[in-house]
């Protein structure tokens, strides 16, 4: 009886963690898009010539922008997501290393 | 990743285990295709681009044409400068280029989402080929042994 009622919670914690583990996915797939589009704006940033005026959109609004600030933005930009997704890198190991465990247990 | 145990141990594995693969295969190659789709949306949006920004030619200059205020809501306007355009870069940037510069600027990223698109094309040609073998695969095991793996 109290076998099963362990199996249970076991395997609640276990699905808890696979939830948990897909959430975790999902934020790092779109830190992932994010960094892509950062680095394609970066490389984009770079051809700009001085006669080509950069703007950037804040609300609906085009505002101009100094090329050596958009830059140094996108640059910090990339360093953040860059960071988090180093972060949840080591989120996702130790999920695993959770998941890992309780299968066992279950088992 | 999943090449590995399907070439070399398709045959140890029973029904159930490879009806899991199968249904794993299949949402795979659902998400790779409707990827596809997707790039290939982008890639006729960058086309369109360049449609749009040769028709801002000199010839053009101060015809009156409709700006759209919303989707449904146009104003009258003059087509005054046709020398530069404002390209979108990205994460709320945008850069005024010329013409040439803006047109060259979606060239590069048709290209771009083209490589993808073949590198893709490859990948789903793979996984249909694994796909297949796997699904014959399990239907000679069904035809072989089609007692004892009743559950």
């Amino acid at each position: 009886m109290s076998l099963a009622i362990r199996l249970q919670s076991a395997s609640s914690d276990f699905q808890k963690l696979q939830a948990s583990m897909a959430e975790t996915v999902d934020v790092r797939q779109k830190l992932e898009a994010q960094l892509s589009e950062n680095e394609l704006v970066k490389k984009e940033l770079a051809n700009v010539t001085p006669e080509n005026i950069v703007y950037k959109q804040i609300g609906s609004v085009l505002v101009k922008q100094d090329l050596t600030d958009a830059k140094s933005t996108v640059e910090t930009r990339l360093e953040f997501i860059k960071s988090e997704i180093k972060r949840i890198e080591v989120q996702l190991k130790e999920i695993e290393g959770k998941q890992e465990k309780k299968k066992q247990e279950v088992s | 990743m999943s090449q590995q145990p399907q070439t070399i141990s398709i045959n140890d594995l029973d029904i159930s285990q490879l009806a899991d693969i199968k249904k794993q295969l299949e949402e795979e190659l659902n998400h790779l295709t409707s990827s596809f789709a997707q790039l290939k949306q982008a890639q006729a949006k960058f086309k369109s681009c360049i449609d749009n920004i040769t028709e801002v030619k000199p010839q053009n200059k101060d015809k009156v044409i409709l700006v759209p205020l919303t989707n449904s809501l146009y104003v009258p306007g003059k087509l005054s400068d046709v020398d530069n355009v404002i390209v979108d870069i990205g994460t709320g940037y945008f850069v005024k280029k010329t013409r040439p510069q803006a047109i060259k600027y979606y060239k590069g990223k048709v290209d771009y989402i083209k490589t993808n698109l073949n590198a893709l094309e490859e990948t789903i040609g793979k996984k249909r080929e694994n796909l297949n073998y796997l699904v014959s695969a399990l239907q000679s095991k069904l035809q072989n042994q089609p007692e004892t793996t009743k559950s």
